[in-house]
This record gives structure tokens, sequence and C-alpha cells, in this order.
């Protein structure tokens, strides 16, 4: 006679046939053993209840209609789980390579240069293009520079064969001008720097000034692992009451802080620039060897990293400003040299050869 | 300016270890380019006494001197930086007990420009360019200098000649002013003419060279000819040689501006001319001069012969400036102690006298670079160290103006090109003529470069693709064989001046190879769309019409424009392109090119107005019609939207198809016509009604033939 003791004997028999059914074939082997209607397992229960004493009927009944749905739900489960694992017709070697939708890759100066923008943008600068040829006046003279001087040695100069109406002032900005306009001069040289920007800045507009001019900018040196007879700079400069070499320093150690790393050290270390005066060059630690001494830092720790200085009083008087009443800091460099740094590369000509195993290492 | 740190230490009393001595004048801004041991043998007369004065705590420190501070291309110059740093005195071999080495009589002209004296005529012809010209008469003994002397010039990279010629480098060296000896029996009349050169004039210069003078050159003449070039080198004629008994020896002032220019045209630089170009010091002539025979009777290679000349028309003198105390700190946001200031001016050889507000300031004619306030400041800084100057950051006081839409134009078509699968190049600005030739539009020219690098840089480009496709070449020639570039940068001509352009070329597969499918090569309508999400991009209708130009394959060019403006164009590179580059003739390149600054005219500028949604569906209708070979579709939409309601939205050509079922000379279009109503739910008899007219049209216009 089956009792309660049965039914849990049955349990743990199917447990143990239901775990060990791996396959289709197997779990219908088990379902057939149990469920089957001629000798089943739950088959012969039935009729072993229906044949127990009237007591006993009404509990066994209900253990046994227990266990059937259990057996029956648990089969269901099982069934579920194998087909869910199981490949449909005409499965994928999901191995194989994705399709993608071509993208390009920014140059890495364009990369490096919007990150200048960002940071400067976010310090309230106004970004510049100006144009890339310019006239004596502007590239030299007014930034104290005139014929003859020993810096214009410094800046080597592309001249034109012949002179060029300067018509686009590139993107000069959008506020308007408050001063009147400076004559027009036909362009006669590739610029040397960007800082010719300033001044055409500083013509149209009173103080405050902060801009950021950035672009191309050319000397005379033919290319070699450093150097490129063109190269990108941008230079900032700000212009307002009470500004101090003390502003200049927290400014630019903002900016390599950012651009490099939060933690990174900085020098100033006085230079000479024709256009400031004080003039300082800015140093940060070797981003290569930590400080410790490496080739490329020549061993002492430090890369050169920036020009400033405060704006030479005789710049502010080429534009008409009261230089008791203004100071202000102009500061540069190169972008390809930040680039360099800051990925590594060895030699400045890749950025121009516009090889597409170089530009596709720069990611978005 | 190689500095033998011994020499230093004679001058001053500065006992640092070489290391530090090398980082504090670098800290003061002379830059280290190199410390070297110094070399074998004797550096001094004797051996040195002082303690810490020992060879082993000696090196020759290469400094890199900036174009403002001549002064300090001279041991006396670096080490009066060091004596100030150090707050150590100053001990000059000239300066000693307060007067000359040399008891000399200087002598009074009987007229300014002009003084005889012991057997040497000096005359300056030209003030402007010799300000002042000193000289005397040595009796000499020519012979090699002693060892010390020879090691220090070696060392500090001066070869040693003969005893007279090294101690005129000594003292260059020393003192930082430039000397030159002519053997005065050798000049004519034995007179010195400062004068500019006569036309035709030459000179057979010290290193051998013949040069052709020119007129706005000085020269020192004798009385008949050039005997040196001014300031830049001395003449072959007159150069002592182990016979000279007798010398004339120059030690003059030469007007900068005139030695860089005559240096620079005869490419000629030299330790004398990178000195006097940068300014030297116009009352160290005479100093230099008795520091000089000094020399020469200390290691017993001559004597002076009576007087001193010195020709000095217009004597400067030292000039003076303000310097307040509030403006030091208003310079330099921190402020410096008095007794700083004071010890940092005096050390520096300045003489300082103070005011109600600061300090006046008497400021030697040594120091060339020193005219106003600002230059005093800087001073005080460098000494008072740039590392106790605080960082803080600067107030803002005005909004930042908003940012040029310009510049975000470009940034925006940088997104799409590169999301059209194009990567950013950037070429050189300047290219080969031959290169750039068949770029140029219409009535424009070629800016050249007056003296370019080389011929690979002889003109500024007048269009982005000659180096587009260059950079194309580069890639095709290392295995890339589908690729995709754009540059955006300023192009030239002589007539237009500066020009934005944006410009791509494309070539190999239009999507990336898989292993999925067939290999499909860009063609025009790829490079199209391009140019399209151009215009998109910039809310701008573009026109495409037939182009004919040198660069493209005609009927595959398409010139650009916004209504009546041109903007640009696009189209296959001619073969003959590809071949000039190296390319395989048959491999299509596709090219692009639009005008920015039009661009940025016509772009609107205004914000993008939300439209609502439909809220009615729409009814397509297919048609499909034949029409002759030629026919432009742009003519059969102009057609359509002719006859067509307001409820026709959008035509799409999805079918074209010539050959088999279609007769020769004619080709199938299948059109989508898409109609909707914005206020109600079109039924297919206004579709209907609709489609007829335009089928009618079609016919009527083009003879078209519906399929």
């Amino acid at each position: 006679m089956p009792d309660a003791e049965e039914i849990e004997r049955l349990r743990l028999e199917f447990q143990a046939a239901l775990a060990a059914a791996a396959t289709d074939q197997a779990l219908r082997a088990v379902r057939d053993r149990f469920l089957g209607r001629k000798g089943g397992v739950i088959a012969s229960l039935m009729k072993a209840v229906a044949g127990a004493s009237p007591a006993d009927r009404p509990l066994l009944g209900t253990l046994a209609n227990q266990f059937k749905n259990e057996i029956e739900g648990a089969l269901d489960d099982r069934r579920a789980s194998l087909e869910s694992g199981r490949p449909v017709a005409g499965g994928l070697d999901v191995t194989l390579p994705g399709r993608q939708v071509p993208i390009g890759h920014l140059h890495p100066l364009t990369q490096v240069r919007q990150q200048v923008e960002a940071i400067f943008s976010r310090m309230g600068y106004e970004i510049l293009e100006g144009p890339e040829i310019e006239d004596d006046y502007h590239n030299f003279e007014a930034l104290n520079m005139p014929p003859e001087h020993p810096a214009r040695d410094m800046q080597d100069t592309f001249f034109l064969g012949q002179p060029v109406p300067q018509r686009g002032l590139g993107t000069p900005g959008t506020r308007v001008s408050t001063r009147p306009a400076p004559p027009d001069r036909p362009a006669t040289l590739l610029r040397t720097h960007t800082s010719a920007m300033q001044i055409r800045y500083m013509e149209a507009h009173e103080p405050p000034v902060r801009i950021v001019a950035i672009g191309k900018v050319f000397r005379r040196d033919n290319p070699d692992l450093t150097h490129t007879p063109m190269f990108h700079q941008f230079e900032g400069l700000l212009v307002d009451e009470r500004v101090t070499f003390a502003d200049l320093k927290g400014t630019l150690t903002a900016f390599v802080r950012e651009i490099f790393a939060p933690d990174i050290r900085v020098m100033f270390r006085p230079s000479f620039f024709p256009y400031t005066e004080p003039s300082a060059e800015m140093f940060i630690g070797c981003v290569f060897c930590g400080g410790s001494g490496c080739p490329v830092c020549k061993r002492t720790g430090w890369l050169e990293i920036l020009g400033s200085g405060m704006v030479h009083p005789s710049v502010l008087e080429a534009v008409g400003y009261d230089t008791e009443r203004y100071t202000g800091f102009a500061f540069g460099t190169g972008i390809e040299r930040v680039a360099m740094l800051k990925y590594g590369v060895d030699d400045i000509r890749l950025f121009y050869e516009n090889d597409l195993r170089f530009l596709e290492q720069f990611s978005f | 300016m190689k500095l033998i740190a011994s020499w230093l230490r004679e001058l001053t009393d500065v006992r640092l270890p070489v290391a530090d001595l090398a980082s504090l004048l670098s800290m003061r801004g002379f830059e280290v380019a190199s410390l070297d041991p110094v070399p074998e043998g004797p550096l001094a007369p004797r051996p040195p006494t002082r303690a810490g004065g020992d060879d082993a705590n000696d090196a020759v420190i290469d400094f890199e001197i900036t174009a403002n501070r001549p002064d300090c291309l001279s041991v006396a110059g670096l080490a009066r930086e060091a004596a100030t740093a150090c707050r150590v005195p100053l001990r000059l071999p000239w300066d000693e007990a307060g007067r000359p080495i040399s008891s000399v009589r200087a002598v009074s002209a009987p007229t300014p420009t002009r003084v005889v004296a012991d057997g040497l005529e000096v005359t300056i012809e030209d003030a402007d360019l010799c300000p002042r010209y000193a000289a005397a008469v040595v009796e000499v003994t020519i012979g090699p200098s002693p060892e010390w002397l020879a090691n220090r010039l070696t060392a500090a990279g001066v070869r040693p000649i003969n005893n007279i010629v090294d101690v005129t480098n000594y003292v260059l060296l020393e003192m930082g002013h430039p000397m030159h000896a002519f053997d005065l029996e050798r000049l004519a009349g034995r007179q010195l003419r400062a004068r500019r050169a006569r036309a035709g004039e030459r000179l057979c210069t010290l290193d051998g060279e013949d040069r052709a003078l020119e007129p706005d050159m000085l020269v020192i003449a004798d009385g008949s000819v050039p005997q040196a070039v001014a300031g830049v080198m001395g003449g072959a004629h007159s150069e002592v040689w182990p016979g000279t008994r007798l010398i004339a020896l120059e030690s003059a002032y030469f007007t900068p501006a005139s030695v860089r220019r005559t240096s620079k045209r005869l490419g000629l630089k030299t330790e004398a001319s990178s000195r006097f170009e940068r300014g030297t010091d116009i009352n160290a002539p005479v100093v230099a001069l008795e520091r000089a025979c000094a020399l020469i009777e200390q290691i017993g290679a001559g004597r002076r012969v009576g007087a001193v000349i010195d020709v000095y028309p217009s004597p400067r003198g030292p000039i003076d400036v303000t310097l307040r105390r509030q403006r030091i700190a208003q310079l330099l946001g921190t402020t410096v102690d008095d007794a700083e200031v004071l010890a940092i001016l005096t050390g520096l050889g300045f003489d300082v006298a103070e005011t109600a507000d600061g300090w006046s300031v008497r400021v030697p004619t040594m120091r060339v670079d020193i005219v106003r306030e600002a230059d005093l400041i800087e001073e005080v800084a460098r000494h008072h160290g740039y590392d106790r100057i605080p960082s803080h950051f600067p107030a803002l006081h005005a909004t930042a103006p908003r940012p040029d839409p310009r510049m975000a134009r470009k940034t925006l078509l940088r997104h799409r090109l590169t999301s059209s699968g194009f990567s950013e190049a950037v070429s050189y600005t300047f290219v080969d003529e031959a290169d750039a030739a068949p770029f140029v539009a219409g009535d424009r020219a070629l800016v050249p470069l007056a003296y370019p690098l080389s011929e690979k840089f002889a003109v500024l480009r007048p269009s982005l693709l000659p180096g587009l496709l260059e950079s194309v070449a580069h890639n095709r020639r290392r295995e890339h064989r589908d690729v995709r570039l754009f540059e955006i940068g300023a192009c030239f001509s002589t007539a237009g001046g500066e020009q934005h352009l944006v410009a791509f070329a494309w070539t190999g597969a239009c999507v990336p190879e898989h292993w999925s499918g067939g290999l499909r090569l860009v063609d025009f309508f790829d490079a199209k769309g391009v140019v399209e999400r151009i215009g998109e991009a910039l809310n701008l209708p573009l026109v495409f019409t037939d182009l004919t130009n040198g660069y493209l394959v005609a009927g595959r060019a398409a010139a650009v424009s916004v209504g009546k403006t041109a903007i640009g164009v696009l189209g296959q590179l001619a073969p003959g392109q590809s071949e000039a580059r190296g390319l395989a003739a048959g491999d299509e390149i596709y090219v692009a090119e639009l005008d920015l600054d039009a661009l940025d005219r016509l772009a609107p500028t205004a914000d993008t107005r939300a439209e609502s949604l439909p809220r009615f569906p729409s009814i397509v209708r297919d048609i499909s019609i034949v029409v002759e070979e030629g026919l432009r579709s742009e003519r059969l939409r102009a057609t359509i939207r002719g006859v067509a309601p307001q409820t026709l939205i959008q035509i799409r050509e999805f079918d074209r198809y010539k050959g088999q079922g279609i007769p020769e000379g004619r080709y199938s279009l299948s059109l989508r016509l898409t109609f909707r109503s914005p206020d109600r739910t079109l039924t297919d008899a206004d579709v209907q009604e609709a489609m007829e007219r335009v089928m009618e049209a079609l016919t009527r216009e083009h003879q078209a033939v519906q399929r």
C-alpha cells in the first residue's frame, strides 16, 4: 500500500532522474517513466491510491496530485531551459568580425587644438584664427621688433614673391569693433607667429582683452625630427586692469595641469621675447621619465612647454592702450609640441604625411 | 657662450660647485646647453691659490645667451650675474684700484672726427655707422701665446693664432668687446678710415674669400682701399703675420643694425659681428684697449707706443630710468623688499638713487636692453626668483563674447566628414608649382614665395587638392587601397588673397570590405552624397550642374552652387592627374572642394524651427517613365513640381534602367511620389488626379512614355 513515505521516496527518485537528463531524449524517457499512461509511476500510484482505505484516501490523493503537478512543472521547466540554449537553424559564427559603418579620425593636431580651445573657452577666452599671410607691421614692428632687430633672426621668415591683398582676416571673433579701423596693408610674408593676431584684435577693441589666437605659422626650417617649415601655434593674451605675473603663473599652471596631468610639476624661468617684459619660459616635469632624467629632457627632468611674459609696454603703446592703467600677459606654444609630448610622437614630420596608419591611431 | 668656471671665479668670489653655478645662472635666464670638463693643461697664469678655486671644481659651461643680453657674451657679464645672485662683490681687472691699468693720454681731437697721433691717423667719415673709433699703436714681437692663455681660448671654443690675435680674442671673451689688430706698416698712409664701401670695391677677408662690398657696408679703409669689413672680419692684406713689428689696435663701436645687415648680406657671422649686431658697450672701447695693452705687456708680446686715440664725436652717457615701488607689485603680483631691490640693481651695475616713490636708476651703457621701467622690473624679478612669485588667477571683468559661428561650422564639418568615414589631413601650405598649376581657378594666379626652401615648397597652394592627392599617393604606396581624406584650410591667390576651403579625396572601396559581401568601389554618387551631407549640415540647398574643367573627367564632374553663387566642384579626377602622382590611371579617385568663406556668408544663422509632426497619413505612388537619354533628372523634378499640388511632399528616384526592353537612346526612370496634407486625410481620388496631371505634363514637356 502506498503511504506518504513511499511518495517521498518516489520524489527523490524523480529528482535524481531529472538531474541526470541532459538531452531531449533523456527528458522524454523521464516523462514516459513517470507520467506514462500505462505503467507510469504516477499512473500506478493513482491506481494504488484508488485502492487505499477510505480513511487514508483523501490525504494520499492530495499528496499524489501534488507530486504529479510537481513533476509536470519540473519537466516543462527543464524542457524550456534545454530549448533556449539550442541554436536556431542557420546559426552564426559569432567570432567573425562585425560590419562597421566607416568612421574617420580627426587629425591629432585638431584633437589637441580642440582641447586647448575648450580649456581656454572655459576660462573666458575668445578663440580666434588670424590670417596666415601678414604684413611686416603686424608680424614684427607692432610687436617691438623694428627692422634690423636681432630677434627677427629667431623667426626666420618666408617672404611672398609679391604683395597680396589682405581681404580675409581669418575668423577674428564676434566682439564688435570699438575702435577705428587701421589702414589696410598688403600681406608680404607668411606669419611667423600667431602674435600678429593679438595686434589686430587690440587695434579693434578696448580692454579688457582675453583671446587665444590659434593656427598655422611658418619659419624657414628644413624638415627634420623636430622641425618643419610650417607648424601650428596657439597664443593667449589677457589685458585688463591689475593683471600680474602671478596671474600668468596661475593661468598657465591650470592649463598644463588640465592638458597633461593634474599633479604635473611646473617651473618658470626668465627668458627673452621682444614682445614681453618680464619674459618667462614655462617648464613641466618630464612626461617621459617623471623627472628622473632621460634623453628626451636631456637629463634635466624638465621639458620646455610655453613661452610667456607680461605684455611689453611698447606693444600696448603700439595699439594705443594706456600702459599705466592696463597690464597684461601673453603666452604661446606649438600645438605639435604639446601633441608630441602628450602622445609620445617622436618625429614631427608624421603630422604632415597624413599616413592613415598614423592618423587611425588617434581615437575619434 | 662657453664659460670656464675658474675664469669666472677670477672675477668674483662665487664658490659654488659648477653644477650649482650652472643652475644658478640658468634660473636667471641663461639656459645651459652643456656642461663639460675643462681640457688638460694650465688655465691660469698662476696656479690657483684661493681656497675652493681647485681644478676639480672647474668646468666649461655652455650658456645660451638670449638676443637681448650681449653684455653676457662675456665672462665679466656672467660673473656680474653670479655675483649679484650670491650677493658678493665683482672684481674686474680693468676696474681695480679705481683707475685704468696703464695710464694713457686721451687725445683730444683737432677736429671731432679726425685724430693724428704717434704715426697713426684715424678718421670717422660716417658717424652714423661708426659713432666711436679708438685705436692704439703697439710695438710687438709675434709668437705663440703662453700656454694658459691659449688653453683658455681653446676651452672657450676659439682657436689660438698668435699672441696678438689671441689677446684681442681674450679681451673679447673676458669683456665682450671685439677688437682687431692691423699690421700698421701695411696700411697705406698709416691711416684708418671708417667709411662706407665704394661701388665696385672688393676685399679679400681673413678667411681667404674675395668679397664684393656694397655702398651701405661700413669698412675700415687705409689711405686707399678697404682693410676690414667693420665689425665683421679683417682683411688678409693687413693681417698680423709673424713678421709684424707694429700694429694698430682697433677698439670701436659700430651701429648694430649696420653690422647685422652687412653680416647677413655677406653670409658671414663671426664672434665680433654677433656681439656688435646685438649692441656692445659704447663706453668700452678705451677700457678694452687698455686691458689689451696691459695683457700684451704682461705676456711679453709688446708695448704700447704713445697715446690711445679716441675719436668719439658725440659722446653718449648712461640713461636714467624711473622705477616705482608700487609698479613692481602691480606687475609682479608680489612685493619685493626695498633692500633686495637695491641689492639686485646695485649688484648688476646700476647706480641707484632713492626717490619719493621708488628709485631713479642710472643704466650703464653695457646694458643696451634696459630702456624703461618694465625692463628694470624684469631685473628685479629675475634675481628675486620667478619661483617666489605666487600663483594666482585673474579676475574676469567681462563676459566672454559668443563663439564665432564660423569656427563652430568648421567643427561641424569635421564631425560630418569623419562620420562619413574621412580622416582629417593636414598638408603643407606651400606646394610644388607644377603640382599646383592645374588647380588654379580661372583668372587667379599663384602666389610664389620669394626664397622657397626648395622647388617642392615654391608656391602657396591655390587649392587643397594637390596636398590631398599627394597624401592619397603616399597611402597608396603603403598598401592602403581604400583612402578617404579631407582637409580644411587656407588657400591663396594673388587677386583673392586668403580663402578658406574644405576638400576631400576618396578612392578604393565605398564601404570597408567585409567577409559577408562583395566589394563595391566608390563612384560619383558616393562622393556626391558626402557633398550633399555638407549642404545639409549647413542648412544650404546645393545645386549641381555639369562642369568641364581641366582636372576632372568630363561627364563625371559637377559644379556646386547655392542659388547663383558658385561654391565648388565635385567629380572624378582626370587619369592624367593620378598618373602624374604615380597613381594607376585606372584607379578612380573622386574629389570635391568647396569654398568655406562663401558657405559662411550664405549659411543661415537663425535657429532651426521645429515643425509639428504630421497628423495625417501619406499616400505613395510610383511611376515608371521612359525618356530621352541626356534629360536631367533635375528637369523632370521641376516639371513635376510645376504641376503637382502642395500636397506633394517628396519625389524620389528609385530605379534607373537602360538596355533590354528600352529603345536605344532612351532610359527608364522610376519615381516615387509621396503626398500628404497637413489638415486632412487625402483620398485616392485626390492623388489620382495629381498623378494624371504629372504624367500629362511629363509627356507634354519631355515626351515621356509611361511603362
